[in-house]
C-alpha cells in the first residue's frame, strides 16, 4: 500500500488559506506627529533625531536637526522648549530633556566641525534678506540650501540680532553663536553689514534687484512705561543696557537697580545687572507663576539673589538725594486670551515703596513698521503677512519679531524656515511641498509604557551661584555623553517608528513584512487583532477600519 | 533446509519473544500483565544480552505503550508490543488510532478473561471485542505457530500498512512448553527484510500526520483502509506459503484438518484447535466423518474461503471460547453472517465451550458432535460443558 | 528598550486558523522557530492541533504527529526512541499540548515519560481550561474563575504542576509568557540543549475563554507575570529554582479586572486571591533564594 498519496499526510502549507478575510480592522503605519513635534516652533523631527542620538549616530541626529533649524547649539541653550511641556513622557514620569539633548547634538557638531553640504545645484534666482537676526539667518540658510542666491543686509556691525545683542553670554556663549552663524555663511551668503534699509523706497529697490525679499528687521524700539521720564540718566532702556553689557562696556548705574518687567528680556537685564554687582529687584505685573519668562530663568535669578516683587506696579517715582523711591501698589493681574493681553486692577491699601538707584524698564519691544508705509501694509504693530509670510507687496516676505508677536528665538527661526519655503514657491523654485507628519498627535494612551520603565530625567548641571556671579560664564552646562544616551532612551518616540520589530515579532499570523525602512502589513493574512498596535512602544502603528470592498 | 536444527523447548510466550528477536524490531514499548509477562521478561532479557537491539520502552500503562508504538511506527521504526485482556481493553482507543494511522505494528495478545470478576484464564473475548478496530487478527494454536506468526505478521503489516494482532490463549499456549524450531537469523532476514516506510515522520520529508479532516476525507481514509484490508487474505496466504518454503511449516488464513468428505466440521480458533485435532483423530478412527476448520485469520475474515469450504457440508459446530453477552459466541455470529444466503450451507451450531477457561477435553468434543450433529440449530446461546 | 532577538526562520506559517490575537499561535511562532528545523512535533488535541493542522494543510514546517489527548508524552517518547534506533539522537522531539492534555488526562503519560527521563521537550499551552471545547474547567483553572462547567466560579485552586514535575527531578522545568518573548526563546533554546525531559509551561490568556478583547492577550499575560499570579522561573533538576522576573509591580486585581471570567468577584474574593498569590510568591522567593526546596 502506497501511503504517499493517501488521505492521511499533509501535503501543503497553510499559506494557501487567506485568513485576511476574517479582518474588520487593519493596522497602518501612519507616522502620526508627536506632541513635541506639534509644539516645536521649527517643526523639528524630535523623535527622529533623538533616536539617532540613542544609536550614537550624532551626525545623523545633527543632520536631522538642521533640516529645520541651523542653530541646534543655540536652541539647545535658549529655546523656551514647548516640546518639553508637550512631551507625553510627563504623564509617565518626567518630560524628556529635549532641549539639553539638542544642545548636546549642536555642541557635538561644533566640536567636530561638521559643515552643511553645499546645495545640490545653484539656481539663478536671488533673494535679499533684510535683517541678520534669527529669522533672517534661518531664511538665508533655508534659501541657500535650495540653491538660491542670498544677499543679506544687516544694520549692525555683526550678525545675530537679538542672539548677539540681546542674550547675555551666561545664557549663550558668543563663540557658539559665531560657530553656528559661520556655518551658514560658509554656504555662500553675500553679507552687507552696517547696511540699514531705511525706507520703502530702498526696500522697493531691493525688490526690483532681486527675485524676492525677506524682511526680518525685528522689534527694535522698546515699549515705553507710562509715567517714566526716559530722559533721566537713571532710566536705562533695557535693550541698550544689554547691548552695552554684552559688548563689555562698564556699568554707569548706581548699586540698586529695579528692573520693570517679567519676561525673558527682563530676566536677562536683571541677571546681567546682578553679575555687574548690582542689588537687583524685579518688579512685574504678573504673579510669579504667570511670569512670561521661562521658569528656569526665574529660578536661576532667584538663586542669584535677585528680589522679585511680583503682582505689583509702579505708580510714581521720586528722585531724591538718597536715590529713587518707587511708589508701588499690588495689582490683580488677569491674563487675556491672547499672548501679551491682560487686565489689571490695583488693590487699594496695598501700597508700598521700593528704593533704587536706577530703573530699567524691560516690558517688551515694538517693531518699526512705519518706515515701509506705502509699500507694505501693517496689522496693528506688525507687518501684515499671509499664510506663506508674504506681505501686501508681492515678492516681499516677512517674519520674526517685525511680523509676529511670537517673540521666542526659535519661533523666529521657524518663521524664517517657513518664509523660505514660501519664497521658493513664489519664485517657482519648488512646487507646493508635501508637509511632514499629518493627522492627530499621538496621545499618551497610545504609548505602551511597559517598554519604558520609570526612570529619572537627566538634567544638565548648573554652575554654582558664586561661580555664576563672578562673570558671564554659561550657567547651564551640557549633558555628558552617558547622560545624553540615557536621556535619549527615555524618549517614547511618539508616532515615530523606531524599527524595534515588535509589530513584526508580536504578530501571531506572521502578517508583517520587514522592509528596508519600515514594515508592511500582509493583507492576505492579517486578522486585524491589533497586537502589533498594542505592542508598538511608540504608537506609530494604529488600527483603522478596513475599507476593503 | 527444513527441520529442527534449532529446536528449543519453549513456552508460547518465549517463542513469541524469539520471534520478536528474529524480526529485529527497532522499538518495543511494553507494559506487563499476567499472563503476558514472560514475553516482556524474555524480550528484556534478550535485549540486556544484546540479542535484541531495539529501544525498549516501559511506560506506565498499555495505553502509553500503544501510543508509543503508533508514533514510533510512523517515524519509520519496526515496532512490537504485547499485552493481554485489561491491557488490550485499555488500548482500545489507540487500536483504532493505529489502524487509522496505518501503523505497521505487530502485537501479541495473550487471550485472557476480562474483568469483572477478576480472572486470569484463557478466553478470547478480549481480542474478539477489538474486531472493529481495524487490526488484522491472527489466532495461534501452538508456541511454534506463535513464533512463526510473529515473523509473518511483520511482513503482512508492513505490506498492507495495517497493524496485526496475534492472539494466543493464556496458559494453554502462553505457558505450555513444547519443542519449537527457532529459525536462523539469516533465514528470517531473507523472509523479512528491513522496512522503512516511504512516508513517515522525518525532517527530510516534512509531512505531518493526523491533522483534523473534513467528512469527505475521513470517509476516504476508511475506503483506503478497506481497499488494503481486501488484500490481506492474499498477503497472509503468500506469507504462509513463503514461510513454508523456508521452514517446511506453511500457514494460511484457514486450516482444514481431515475435512474431506466430512459430515460434520468443527470450526474454532486458538488452542481449542489442538483439542479438536485429537478428538477428530479419535472420531475418524471410529469412522465418524468429522473434520476441523481452524480459523487462523479472523480479521479480515476469509469469507469467500469459508463459504467455499462449508458449502455442501451438512453440519458445522462452532466452538466459541468467548461470550458476547446477549448474543453468544463471536465466531458463531461471524460465521452465520459469512454463510448467509449460501446454497448448501451447513446446519450451524454455536456452542459456548470453555468460556472463562473451563477445560474442554477431547472426549467432550466427541460428545458434542454426537449430541448436536443430528439436531437443528437453535437461536440463542448454547452453553455446553 | 530590549529588542526581541530570536530569528523567524519561517518555521510557522501564515494561514493558520488560530483566533485573531491568539497568543498560543504567537508562542508557537517563537517556539517553532527557536527549536528549528531538526525537530519532530507531537500535538495533542487542543487549540494547537487546530492551529497546526487542518488537513491537507500544515502550518508548521517540521513534521508533526497528531495524537490522542492523553498520549502526548507517550507519543513523543515513541518518536524519540524511533529516532534513537535510527541513529538520530539530536533531533528534538517537541510535544505541544494544552493544560487539559497535561494537567489532567495526559498527566499519567507525562509523569511516566518524566520518570523515564525521556529526551523530549514538552510544551504545555496553559490557557487554564478546556478552551478548545468551548471553555470548561480543567485542573489548571484557577480559583474563582468562571468556566462552562464552573458557572459560579471554581471553588478549588489551580493544580501546581510545577511541583509535581519537580518531584520527578527532571532536568528542566520553566514557565514562560507570550509577553516575554526573549525569555521564552531563551528558555526553549536552553531546554533544547539539555538531554532528558524538559517541560515548559506557557501561559496563554484565551480571548474567548477568559473574556478578553482581541488585542489583550499579551498585556494580560504581562500582568499575570507582573502581579506574580504567573511567575516566570526555572527549576533545574527539580530542586534548583531560579526566578526569571524577580519582582512584582502590579496588584492581582490589576490582572483580574479585564477578564470577564473574574468579573463577578467580590472585594473579599479579590483579596483572597491576592493573599494566595502573596503566599505562593513568598514560597517561590524562599526556594529561589535558597536554590533548593
Amino acid at each position: 500500500m502506497n501511503l504517499l498519496q493517501s488521505s492521511l499526510w499533509t501535503t501543503q502549507s497553510s499559506q494557501s488559506r487567506l485568513t485576511g478575510t476574517w479582518r474588520s480592522a487593519m493596522p497602518d503605519y501612519r507616522n502620526l506627529p508627536s506632541p513635541c513635534l506639534g509644539a516645536c516652533p521649527v517643526s523639528g523631527r524630535i523623535a527622529e533625531w533623538i533616536r539617532h542620538v540613542g544609536k550614537q549616530d550624532y551626525r545623523a541626529a545633527w543632520e536631522t536637526l538642521v533640516d529645520n533649524n541651523p542653530f541646534p547649539a543655540i536652541a539647545g541653550r535658549i529655546c523656551h522648549h514647548p516640546c518639553e511641556s508637550a512631551c507625553n513622557r510627563q504623564f509617565h514620569d518626567e518630560t524628556v530633556s529635549i532641549c539639553s539633548l539638542e544642545r548636546f547634538v549642536g555642541d557635538s557638531a561644533l566640536a567636530e566641525g561638521w559643515r552643511f553640504d553645499a546645495p545640490a545645484a545653484e539656481r539663478g534666482q536671488s533673494v535679499a534678506i533684510v535683517g541678520g537676526g534669527p529669522a533672517g539667518l534661518s531664511a538665508a540658510y533655508q534659501l541657500r540650501r535650495r540653491g538660491l542666491r542670498v544677499v543679506l543686509f544687516e544694520s549692525r556691525g555683526q550678525l545675530g540680532g537679538l542672539l548677539r545683542y540681546g542674550i547675555p553670554d551666561y545664557r549663550l556663549d558668543k563663540a557658539i553663536l559665531d560657530g553656528e552663524v559661520q556655518r551658514i555663511l560658509d554656504l555662500g551668503v553675500e553679507v552687507h553689514l552696517n547696511s540699514e534699509i531705511l525706507d520703502a523706497a530702498a526696500l522697493e529697490k531691493l525688490r526690483r534687484d532681486h527675485d524676492a525679499v525677506y524682511l526680518a528687521t525685528g522689534a527694535t524700539s522698546s515699549k515705553v512705561l507710562p509715567g517714566l521720564d526716559y530722559a533721566q540718566p537713571w532710566v536705562i532702556d533695557s535693550a541698550e543696557f544689554l547691548a552695552a553689557a554684552n559688548s563689555g562696556a562698564p556699568s554707569q548705574t548706581g548699586p540698586r537697580v529695579v528692573v520693570v518687567g517679567g519676561g525673558s528680556a527682563a530676566m536677562d537685564v536683571a541677571r546681567t545687572a546682578r553679575r555687574l554687582g548690582k542689588e537687583v529687584t524685579v518688579l512685574a505685573l504678573e504673579p510669579e507663576h504667570l511670569l512670561p519668562a521661562q521658569r528656569v530663568e526665574v529660578d536661576e535669578a532667584l538663586e542669584e539673589g535677585i528680589t522679585f516683587v511680583t503682582g505689583a506696579m509702579m505708580k510714581s517715582l521720586d528722585a531724591g538725594a538718597g536715590g529713587l523711591t518707587l511708589s508701588c501698589i499690588r495689582v490683580d493681574f488677569k491674563p487675556g486670551d491672547k499672548r501679551g493681553e491682560f487686565s489689571l486692577a490695583p488693590m487699594a491699601g496695598t501700597e508700598f515703596e521700593l528704593a533704587a538707584d536706577a530703573v530699567v524698564p524691560s516690558i517688551g519691544q515694538n517693531a518699526d513698521t512705519s518706515r515701509w508705509s506705502g509699500l507694505i501694509d501693517s496689522a496693528g504693530p506688525l507687518v501684515a503677512t499671509d499664510g506663506s509670510w508674504q506681505t501686501s507687496a508681492a515678492g516681499i516676505f516677512s517674519g520674526g519679531d517685525v511680523a509676529s508677536m511670537d517673540r521666542f528665538v526659535t519661533q523666529a527661526v521657524g518663521m524664517g524656515k517657513e518664509a523660505a519655503a514660501g519664497i521658493a514657491r513664489f519664485i517657482g523654485a519648488e512646487a507646493d511641498g508635501a508637509a511632514g507628519a499629518k493627522g492627530p498627535e499621538v496621545p499618551f494612551s497610545e504609548i505602551n509604557t511597559h517598554y519604558y520603565p520609570p526612570v529619572a530625567r537627566n538634567i544638565a548641571a548648573t554652575a554654582g551661584v558664586a561661580e555664576r556671579l563672578e562673570g558671564f560664564g554659561e550657567v547651564q552646562q551640557g549633558l555628558s555623553r552617558a547622560a545624553a544616551l540615557a536621556e535619549a532612551s527615555r524618549c517614547f518616540s511618539c508616532g515615530t517608528c523606531i524599527y524595534c520589530d515588535n509589530c513584526y515579532f508580536y504578530c501571531p499570523d506572521m502578517a508583517i513584512t520587514k522592509l528596508e525602512h519600515g514594515y508592511e502589513v500582509k493583507t492576505d493574512y492579517c486578522k486585524g487583532c491589533g497586537l502589533c498596535v498594542e505592542e508598538c512602544p511608540t504608537g506609530s502603528v494604529m488600527m483603522y477600519e478596513d475599507t476593503r470592498g | 533446509m527444513h527441520g529442527n536444527a534449532n529446536g528449543l523447548l519453549l513456552s508460547g510466550n518465549h517463542a513469541v519473544a524469539h520471534g520478536v528477536r528474529l524480526a529485529r524490531p527497532d522499538v518495543i514499548p511494553v507494559y506487563p500483565i499476567t499472563p503476558q509477562t514472560p514475553i516482556l521478561e524474555k524480550i528484556t532479557e534478550l535485549q540486556a544480552e544484546g540479542q535484541i537491539a531495539a529501544e525498549l520502552l516501559t511506560p506506565e500503562s498499555e495505553h502509553s505503550a500503544m501510543s508509543a508504538c503508533i508514533s514510533a511506527s510512523l517515524t519509520g521504526a519496526r515496532v512490537f508490543t504485547a499485552t493481554s485482556s485489561q491491557g488490550l481493553l485499555l488500548m482500545h482507543e489507540l487500536l483504532h488510532y493505529a489502524s487509522g494511522a496505518r501503523a505497521s505494528i505487530v502485537m501479541c495478545n495473550v487471550n485472557r478473561t476480562p474483568a469483572a470478576p477478576w480472572g486470569f484464564w484463557p478466553d478470547q473475548l478480549d481480542s474478539l471485542a477489538q474486531r472493529d478496530t481495524g487490526w488484522i487478527q491472527l489466532y495461534s494454536e501452538t508456541p511454534q505457530e506463535s513464533l512463526d506468526s510473529v515473523i509473518q505478521a511483520f511482513r503482512v503489516a508492513e505490506t498492507a500498512r495495517i497493524p496485526v494482532m496475534i492472539s494466543h490463549d493464556a496458559f494453554y499456549v502462553s505457558h505450555a512448553v513444547e519443542p519449537v524450531d527457532v529459525p536462523s537469523q539469516s533465514l528470517v532476514d531473507e523472509f523479512l527484510p528491513a522496512f522503512r516506510s516511504d512516508i513517515r515522520l522525518d525532517t527530510e520529508i516534512g509531512r505531518s500526520f493526523g491533522a483534523p479532516n473534513d467528512q469527505a476525507n475521513w470517509n476516504r481514509s476508511r475506503r483506503e483502509l478497506d481497499a488494503s484490508m481486501q488484500t490481506v487474505n492474499d498477503l497472509v496466504i503468500d506469507a504462509g506459503r513463503d514461510w513454508g518454503a523456508l521452514t517446511g511449516r506453511s500457514y494460511g488464513p484457514l486450516e482444514f484438518y481431515r475435512t474431506e468428505d466430512a459430515e460434520v466440521v468443527i470450526v474454532t480458533m486458538g488452542s481449542m484447535c489442538g483439542t479438536v485435532r485429537d478428538a477428530v483423530d479419535e472420531m475418524r478412527d471410529k469412522g465418524v466423518a468429522v473434520g476441523m476448520l481452524k480459523v487462523r485469520l479472523f480479521r479480515p475474515l476469509p469469507v469467500a474461503a469459508l463459504r467455499e469450504a462449508l458449502a455442501g457440508v451438512p453440519c458445522a459446530l462452532v466452538l466459541d471460547r468467548n461470550y458476547s453477552p446477549g448474543t453468544g459466541g463471536v465466531l458463531h455470529q461471524e460465521l452465520k453472517s459469512a454463510l448467509y444466503g449460501l446454497a448448501g450451507a451447513p446446519r450451524l451450531h454455536g456452542l459456548l465451550t470453555g468460556v472463562g477457561g473451563v477445560n474442554v477435553a477431547p472426549g467432550r468434543i466427541e460428545q458434542l458432535v454426537s449430541e448436536f450433529s443430528g439436531k437443528e440449530p437453535v437461536v440463542g446461546p448454547v452453553w455446553v460443558e | 528598550m530590549e529588542l526581541i532577538k530570536y530569528q523567524d526562520e519561517g518555521q510557522f506559517s501564515s494561514g493558520h486558523v488560530a483566533c485573531g490575537g491568539c497568543v498560543e499561535a504567537l508562542a508557537l511562532r517563537v517556539i517553532l522557530n527557536t527549536v528549528g528545523k531538526d525537530a519532530i512535533g507531537v500535538v495533542s488535541p487542543s487549540c494547537s492541533a487546530v492551529i497546526c493542522g487542518g488537513y491537507p494543510m500544515s502550518a508548521v514546517k517540521i513534521p508533526v504527529f497528531h495524537t490522542t489527548l492523553e498520549s502526548g508524552a507517550a507519543s513523543a517518547s515513541g518518536i524519540k526512541r524511533a529516532l534513537l534506533a535510527q541513529g538520530k539522537p539530536d533531533t528534538t522531539v517537541i510535544c505541544l499540548a494544552g493544560d487539559g492534555g497535561t494537567y489532567d488526562i495526559g498527566l499519567q503519560a507525562l509523569s511516566s515519560a518524566a520518570e523515564r527521563n525521556e529526551d523530549i521537550l514538552y510544551i504545555c499551552f496553559d490557557n487554564e481550561g478546556y478552551m478548545n471545547t468551548g471553555g470548561q474547567k480543567s485542573s489548571s483553572t484557577p480559583k474563582n474563575a468562571v468556566t462552562g462547567s464552573t458557572p459560579a466560579g471554581k471553588t478549588t485552586r489551580k493544580k501546581n504542576l510545577i511541583e509535581i514535575l519537580a518531584a520527578h527531578r527532571i532536568p528542566y522545568i520553566a514557565t514562560v509568557s507570550p509577553s516575554h518573548l526573549n525569555d521564552l526563546a531563551a528558555k526553549v533554546e536552553k531546554a533544547k540543549s539539555i538531554r532528558g525531559t524538559k517541560v515548559i509551561i506557557v501561559l496563554v490568556p484565551c480571548l474567548p475563554g477568559w473574556g478578553l478583547p482581541d488585542n489583550a492577550a499579551v498585556r494580560t499575560a504581562r500582568k499575570a507575570v507582573e502581579s506574580g499570579v504567573f511567575p516566570l522561573f526555572e527549576v533545574f533538576d527539580g530542586v534548583d529554582y531560579r526566578l526569571s522576573v524577580g519582582t512584582r509591580s502590579q496588584s492581582v486585581e490589576t490582572y483580574l479586572k479585564e477578564q470577564k471570567r473574574y468579573r463577578h468577584l467580590s472585594a473579599d474574593q479579590i483579596a483572597g486571591l491576592q493573599a494566595e498569590t502573596d503566599a505562593e510568591w513568598d514560597r517561590l522567593q524562599a526556594r529561589a533564594v535558597g536554590g533548593q526546596v
